[in-house]
Parts: C-alpha cells; structure tokens; sequence
C-alpha cells in the first residue's frame, strides 16, 4: 500500500468508524467503546508508521494525493504532509485514543453518539491539518464547529448551552469573514494571473497591494485568532472548557486550538507577507498580552478548569510569538510550542477529570493535601504541573525556551539599529513564564499538599486504564522535552519555508518591478520551497 | 408544423395533464381516494423522466415561435422542479387523503413548466397563474385550523397585488417597446428611459412578492403556518423554485448593473438579514421556515448580480440543495394528530431519544439550511457569493454572509431542542409513515450526494 493511500486511510478511518457505530446495537455500550478505541489505535499506528516514513530532507508536501473534486471551480480534493502539519497530525491521532479512552466511564448518556461526534471532529481536525486546498481547509474548518457544538452542548456542565452557543457564535463569525476573504483571495488570483486555483501551492503567488493584503489578513487573521485565542478574543474559552466535558475540554485544548495558529503559519503570514511585516509589532503584541493576561487570569481563578482554560490563552501567546518573531528558532520553537502544549494541557484536563469524576466538584478550594489520599494520582498531577511550568527536560521547556531566544534574536539587531520597542515586547514575555510558575505552583501547592480534604472521601486511586492514559502523556512529555531534536528536524525545511515566504515581496510593486526585470513568468507548477527565495531580507 | 416536434416539446406538460385526466375520471367511476397517489405519482414520475431524458438528449425546438420553446436549460429546469416535487406527494399520503390535492399539485406544476418555457410575457403571465391559483386552494384544503383561511384569503389578495403588479410592468414595459416578447426585459434593463425603468422594478417587484422577499413577504409565515405540511413543503420549495428559474429566463443574458443592481441587492439584502432576525424569535417550525425561506429568497435573488454567465448554475444548484434540504425537515418533522402542537418547536423537545433517526435527520437539514459545510447548504451558498464577489458587489458579497451569519442561532437552536434538552414529552405515537421516511430517506441521500460529490452535480447544470 502506497504511503500517500495510507494517509487517506488515516483520514477516512474516523468516518468508517461512525459508519460502524451507526449498526452497532445501543444496547451494547461496552462493545461501542472498545469499537472506538480500537479505531482510534489503528489510525494511530498508521499515523506513527507515516511519521517514520516521512522525509525530512525533501521539502514540500510529501504523501500527496490530489483528485479534481469541483474541477469547474479549480477545487481539487488535494491532501498531504509537510513539516507544517506533520506534528500536529501526529498530536491529534496521539490524542486521540487516550480521549476516547478517557471518556469511557465518564460518559454514560447517549455513548453511541458521543464516539461518533469525536470520530466526526478527529476527521474534521486531520482534515484541516492536512489539506493543501483552501477549499478543503475551509470545509474542514468550519465543519469542526458542529460536533464540538454537540459535545459540549450534550455532555457539559450546567451552563452547556450558554457555553456551546457562545463557542460556536464566536468561531462561525470569524468563520464567516474568512469565507469572504477566502472568495476575494482567490479571485484576485484569477484576475491577476488568469489561474483559478485554491491549491496553498498557487494561491501562495497571488500578488496583491498592501490595502487588499491587510483586509485579507485582517479577515483571516480575526477566524485563526478566535481560535488561539488572542486577547480579547478570548472570552469564548473559559466558558467552553469549563463546561465541556473533559473529552471536549482535551480535544479542544489538544488540537483545536493549535487550529489558530497553524492557520497563521499555513495561511494567514504566508499569504499576505507584507501586511504580516507590516503589522508584525502589533501581533507580537497582542502575542505578549495573551501571555501575561492569560498567566494573570490563571493566577485568580478558583476552578481547576479555568486554571486551566487561561493557562492555555497564555501559552499560545508563546506560540504566536514565536511565529511572529520570524526567527528560525523561535519558529521551530513555537512547533513544539504547540505540540508541548497539546499534550500537557491535554493531559492536565484529563487529571482534572479524574479528580471531577470522584467528587463532582472542580472547585481548587475544596481540596488539599491529595497527595495523602491519591499518591499515584498525585505523581501525575505533580510532574503534569511542571511540565506545564516549562521545567527542563520536559516537553514545555523545550518550547519556551527557543520561542524566546527567537524573540530575543530577533529583537536585538532591531535594537542595535534603535527599536527599542521590540525588545521591551521580547523582554515583557519573560515574565509569562514567572506568572506560569507561580500559578500552577501554587495550583499544585493548595491541591497536592496541605491538610488533607476532599468532598468525597474514601477517594479511590487511579484504576489501571487511568495509569496507563496518564503514564503515556508522560511518556510523550518527556520524550519531547529529552530528544527534542527528532521532531526539530522533520520541520526545520518547513519553517525555513516559512521564514522565506513571509520575507517575500508580494505587493503589486514588487510584481510590476520583476516584470520590468524579467519578462518571462515563472512556471506554474513551482515547488514549495523553491517559491521567492529572498534570504536577504532577514 | 411538425406535429411530432410540438408534441415531443410539450411531452412534461402532456404528462401532467394526463395525470389530472385520471384523476378526474377516477373522481368520476368514484374510485378509492387511495388510488390517486399512485396516479399521480406515475405521471408526474413519467414527466420527469421525460424532461430529464429530452434535456439530455438536447432536444431544442420552438413549438409556438415567441411564445413557447424549449432547450437543454428550461427541460433540464423542469426536470428539477418535477423531480422536487417527488417527496412532497410522497410525504402527502399520510397527512391528505382528499384527491383534490393531487389535481391542484399537478396543474400547479403544470404552471411551472409552462413558465419554465416562456418566451413572451403573455406565456409568463399564463405560467404564474396557473402556478399559484391552485396553491391558493391548496392552502385551504385538508386545513385544519381556523386560521388557514385567514391565511389563505392574505396569501390570496396578495398574489392578486402580485398578478396586478405583474399585469401593470408588462403593459408599461409593452408601451416602452412595443412587443411582449420575454427578450425586451433585458433591453429595458439597459434601457434609461423612465418607462422601461418603472416597468422593470414592477416586473421585479412581482417576482419579490411571488418569492416573499422582504418587503413583500408578508404573506409568506402565515400561509406556512397554516397549510398542511405537504402544502407548506410545496409553496416552501416549489413555488420559489419554479418563480426564481423563471426569473433567470426572464433575465435572460442581460447584466445586471447599474441601479437595477442595487435594487435587486438591496433588498435581498435586507430580505437576509430580516428574514434570520425574524426566525430567531419564532416558537413554531414552519413559521420559522417561513422566515428562513424569506432570507433564502436573499440568498437566491443574489445570484441575479452581475453578467448572466453561471447565474443559471447558481441558481439550480442552489434550488436543488435548498429544496432537497427542505423537504428533508418537513419529511423528517415527526407526525401529531394536533396539528398546531406538532408546530412547536417545544414539542421537538428531546426528539433525539424517542425518534433518533428523525432527530438526525432534522438536524441534518438545520445544518444544511445554516449553510454549514460539507452540507449542499454551504455550497450552493458558496457559489452564489463567488459569483457576487467576482461581479465587484464585494461591499453586498460581505453584508450577505454576514446576514447569513445571523441565520446559524435559531437553525442551531432547534439542534438543541432535538438533542440537548432532557425533558421529552409524555411519549406518543408520532411515529411516521412508511411512504413519509421513505422520501426522507431519499432526500438524505441525495443530501449526502451531494455534499461528497458537489462538484459533478455543478457540471451538470
């Protein structure tokens, strides 16, 4: 079986599985949850086997398929890996099992339906991630609204729908706008160069003015970043990951959120370079207040899962950053940035519903001194928490650490030159990781020690598929955090490209002086890499 | 004359009519009501077969030069709105047994092709009245609440204002030119004389009330609400079809530019963002799919911006997704002997756990009608707005969906009153019938077709 046949079956593997759900008897709950798992693991051995066979040395899309799916309008069903989406394919087919793993007690009402929803938003999610047609993406990326509004909205908390209303209005508008922008992309594509095309390959040539390139990015920009989200953008997510269910809640701090910035990566910067460059101070801004408002907002709350929730605003300020910072470091940092994240805040959530499925409270003051009552439990929670923090040798401190180098980097020959407004911004950022420690420190602090309390007592240690979830978050967390030079490498190419294509010139100035230069047009089917290569601008 | 010729083009046509023929003559030997579902779906299945197979074998002939022709687009036209026209008279079995029905269904369908086929503005006129008057009875017929009538006598006084509107555009439109034919509507387009213009906001304006655009919708949540539920599926999904693909005839090649443009997108416009708005407060499901098919209007009419290239694909495509999606809903919608108490959304209550497939299925259709991709929904809209924003109306191409925007809350709410709340209503029998899950079941699927495979559908039309 070809590699590229595999990567479809990856894909496609989460809509057999509802298709399987659907005969399934409702009676047999147990055999619906042992469906989904082993569906889950499947498409993760794929997912690892794909992962290893990836080449890091040939850039551009690997694993292509490509079939002319609405051919009048130049939309092709047209998928594969990159270093772009590599990691956070793998991130979410990791995730994956251990979602449905860990719902397999929480869930009890309508049990069929839940697995097909989280097939449905896996197919969803892997689909945006690998799309290479804006068209597909933007099917992929609007189509996981709906059984996120299901998830939360049928299985959440008290608030559920308030909560999953809100979610949904606040994704779809930005949605909307970007469906605008999207149609005007691409028909400014067809205008200027006569090629009515969707494919990322193509649209990564359109040539447009400074004015149009910031309305675009504008638009796009306001849909990836509701998703992060960015401060002020962010109120959505508090409200959504207290009410989802902890499934909910570690799929959507897992992978959708990593939605936003991977948007910005694949699409929003590298389509529009020049408003990017342009408006580079104020993202990086925004960037540095997501990280400190969010640490802030973490520092205050009372519930476990808010805790959580904001922790999450904050770190994908680091994420942002460190696209931003256009430094090659501070890019692959942010990649990891992302995956870290996705793990931890995964696996946090999963802690926190252990500890919620025992005493059916999430509220940090009702408990203390866990460590006395839960020790393995405790462990867990312990080592999560400094991962989160960003200890060496863990997976967050990997990313941290390089996003911030990058800005630094970045910010320093701009100071020499007399910016000092870069660095101030770079400088500020620091302080999000003291804010982070001190918060889950202290989150640590009051839950794990101190008198022991909890609402429910005896409280029952973790059962051995608890373990096992547990200690393979850990697994990754440590992994990532020892030999993060693996996964550096498979998207080192990538974020080169990214770096190139963001420094192009592709305003129509540009176009109209390389036109006096050059008559001839360059070819149409460009590789990826081999598009503007403009080193000296960095 | 080649009588051949003339037969063969009037061969949909011809069909119904014998349909309403037996009909009749069953009325007359006094056989079963029963008998007349079978009737009449074989030969409206017969007509549509017939317009599907001419249109692709490109049968093109002018059987009344001037007045009446057909083409590949007006049969492949008919073979859409016939075919849509399916699920509604297989959903009719359980809910109207008298036979009076299946005659109004056919000669009004009868209306529609002859406007589908219009050549001259004396035709046109003949279609539309032959369209509505029966859907005027069909509003009153098998009604079951007092307020049809009401319903019935508002949508009555205001086609008539319709037909008036219609009757006094044509007749200026006659004096501005000189002929009848359909062609001098797109030179009246271009035209600045101040005749031809009131003429052509008449013409229009008609076409806004037949398809309940806002202003002109008044009409429309009413007569909704009170006619049975095959009727409301019909005037939901056929009469727009048939109104907006003749409204394509009649614009025929003409751009649209200028200050017609922005009367034809103001006013859908409005009609979009009204129409969500309106919906959202709505407790009854058809008065809501009133209000929804009012910003649909919108969404359709929108597709008339700009030149005349791909306004015909846009428009069918959108007229086979909103039509299938909508007889979906109403297919899906659970039977109840009160008919006002089967209207409320409050009734749809936790439908998830005593009639899954029917809530799926309902939630389907919500999302197809929300415009969430990969729903026909979603591309149909898509297209329109593709072809709005390349025509330069990117500043209405922008409003547009934001008002689209506004429609997701109150298609999402009835997900949530389907699956999210908990307390269900004393169980009942609303189980559906064999025929009504049948012509679910087939919009389904042709609803699945179509968002797997959008991209051959397109290339059909």
């Amino acid at each position: 079986m070809s590699d590229a046949l595999i990567l479809n079956v990856v894909l496609f593997l989460p809509v057999l599985g509802t298709v399987l759900l659907l005969v399934v008897p409702p009676k047999k709950e147990d055999f619906v949850r042992g469906l989904s798992l082993g569906v889950m693991l499947v498409q993760l051995a794929l997912t690892a086997w794909l992962y290893c066979r990836y080449d890091a040395t040939v850039p551009g899309v690997q694993f292509e398929t490509r079939l002319p799916w609405i051919p009048g309008w130049g939309v092709y069903y047209q998928i594969g890996l990159d270093g772009y989406n590599l990691l956070l394919v793998a991130l979410t087919a990791f995730l994956g099992p251990l979602v449905v793993a860990g719902a397999f007690t929480a869930i009890q009402k309508d049990v069929k339906l839940f697995y097909a929803m989280v097939f449905l938003i896996q197919f969803a999610m892997l689909g945006a991630f690998v799309a290479q047609d804006l068209f597909l993406f933007y099917l992929f990326w609007e189509a996981m609204m709906i059984p996120m509004f299901f998830i939360i909205g049928i299985w959440g908390g008290e608030r559920r729908i308030y909560a999953t209303f809100k979610f949904v209005l606040y994704t779809a508008f930005g949605s909307i706008l970007m469906l605008a922008a999207l149609i005007y992309l691409v028909y400014s594509l067809n205008a200027t160069s006569g090629v009515t095309s969707f494919a990322f390959v193509d649209l990564y040539r359109a040539e447009l003015p400074l004015p149009v390139q910031t309305l675009l990015l504008a638009a796009f920009g306001l849909s990836f970043a509701i998703k992060v989200p960015i401060v002020p953008l962010h109120t959505w997510l508090p409200d959504a990951h207290v009410e989802a269910p902890t499934a909910g809640s570690v799929i959507l701090a897992g992978v959708l959120l990593k939605m936003g910035t991977y948007g910005f990566m694949k699409l929003g910067f590298p389509l529009f370079p020049d408003a990017t460059r342009m408006f580079a101070p104020l993202i990086g801004t925004l960037a540095v207040v997501s990280i400190i408002y969010g640490a802030c907002l973490a520092l205050v709350q009372t519930d476990i899962k808010k805790i959580i929730a904001y922790s999450s605003i904050s770190h994908l300020g680091f994420v942002m950053l460190g696209l931003i910072s256009l430094d090659l470091i501070g890019i692959q940092g942010a990649v990891i940035q992302m995956v870290s994240h996705g793990i931890v805040a995964g696996g946090l959530f999963l802690v926190v519903g252990m500890i919620y499925e025992r005493c059916h409270t999430r509220e940090l003051a009702v408990y203390g001194g866990i460590a006395k009552l839960m020790p393995v439990y405790s462990v867990f929670v312990a080592v999560l928490t400094l991962a989160a923090i960003g200890l060496p040798t863990t997976s967050g401190f990997t990313g941290e650490f390089m996003v911030l180098l990058g800005a630094f980097s970045a910010a320093w020959p701009l100071y020499q030159q007399g910016a000092t407004y870069p660095l101030i911004v770079s400088v500020s950022a620091v302080s999000g990781v003291v804010l982070g420690a001190l918060y889950m420190l202290l989150f640590a602090q009051r839950f794990l020690f101190g008198a022991a309390k909890a609402p429910h007592q005896p409280l029952v240690d973790l059962d051995a598929r608890e373990k096992v979830i547990l200690a393979t978050i850990l697994v990754a967390v440590f992994a990532l955090g020892l030999f993060p030079a693996e996964p550096l490498r498979k998207t080192e190419l990538a974020a080169r490209d990214f770096q190139q294509r963001v420094a192009a010139e592709r305003t129509g100035a540009a176009v109209a002086a390389r036109a006096a230069e050059a008559p001839a047009m360059p070819a149409p089917e460009q590789p990826n890499a081999a598009a503007e290569p403009n080193p000296s601008v960095k | 004359m080649n009588w051949a010729n003339i037969l063969t083009s009037f061969l949909p046509e011809n069909l119904l009519l014998a349909g309403i023929v037996v009909l009749i003559g069953l009325e007359i030997v006094g056989a079963k009501e029963r008998s007349a579902l079978p009737a009449s779906l074989l030969a409206l299945l017969l007509a549509t077969a017939a317009a599907a197979c001419l249109s692709l074998n490109g049968f093109a002939f002018e059987a009344f030069p001037g007045h009446f022709s057909v083409d590949g687009q007006s049969l492949l036209a008919k073979a859409i709105v016939l075919a849509l026209a399916v699920p509604v008279l297989l959903i009719s079995r359980h809910e109207i047994a008298q036979r009076q029905f299946h005659i109004l269904i056919l000669s009004s369908l009868y209306g529609v092709c002859l406007l589908l086929s219009a050549d001259s503005f004396l035709t046109l006129f003949l279609g539309i009245e032959l369209m509505s008057l029966p859907v005027y009875a069909l509003v009153l017929l098998a009604y079951r609440r007092p307020e049809s009538a009401e319903a019935a006598l508002k949508y009555l006084v205001l086609g008539g204002a319709a037909t008036a509107t219609l009757l006094m555009g044509v007749s200026l439109l006659y004096g501005a030119t000189g002929s009848l034919a359909l062609s001098t509507f797109g030179d009246a387009l271009a035209s600045t004389d101040t005749m031809a213009r009131v003429a052509v906001v008449l013409v229009i304006a008609a076409f806004f009330l037949k398809a309940a655009v806002v202003p002109f919708h008044a009409w429309a949540p009413d007569a909704y609400e009170t006619a049975a539920v095959p009727v409301t599926a019909y005037m939901a999904v056929l009469v727009k079809a048939g109104v907006l693909l003749a409204a394509v005839r009649l614009f025929g090649a003409a751009n649209v530019t200028g200050p017609v443009a922005n009367l034809l997108a103001l006013l859908p416009l409005i009609s979009i963002v009204w129409g969500n708005l309106a919906a959202m407060r709505q407790q009854s499901f058809r008065r809501m799919i009133a209000y929804s098919s009012i910003a649909h209007a919108g969404y359709l009419f929108y597709a008339f911006l700009g030149d005349a290239a791909g306004r015909f694909q846009a428009v069918a495509f959108y007229v086979i997704a909103y039509g299938v999606m909508n007889l979906l809903a109403f297919a899906a919608l659970p039977p109840d002997d009160d008919d006002a108490a089967r209207d409320r959304l409050d009734n749809l209550r936790g439908l998830f756990h005593r009639r899954p497939y029917a809530a799926l299925m309902l939630a389907v259709a919500m999302l197809s009608l929300a415009g969430i991709p990969p729903m026909p929904g979603f591309v149909a809209k898509f297209l329109i707005f593709r072809n709005v924003i390349a025509a330069g109306f990117t500043f209405y191409g922008v409003l547009g969906l934001i008002g689209s925007y506004l429609g997701i809350y109150f298609y999402l709410r009835v997900i949530q009153y389907l699956f999210m709340s908990a307390d269900a209503p004393e169980a009942k029998n609303d189980a559906a019938g064999r025929l009504t899950v049948g012509a679910s079941v087939l919009c389904l699927l042709i609803v699945i077709a179509i968002s797997v495979f959008p991209g051959w559908v397109i290339d059909q039309l």
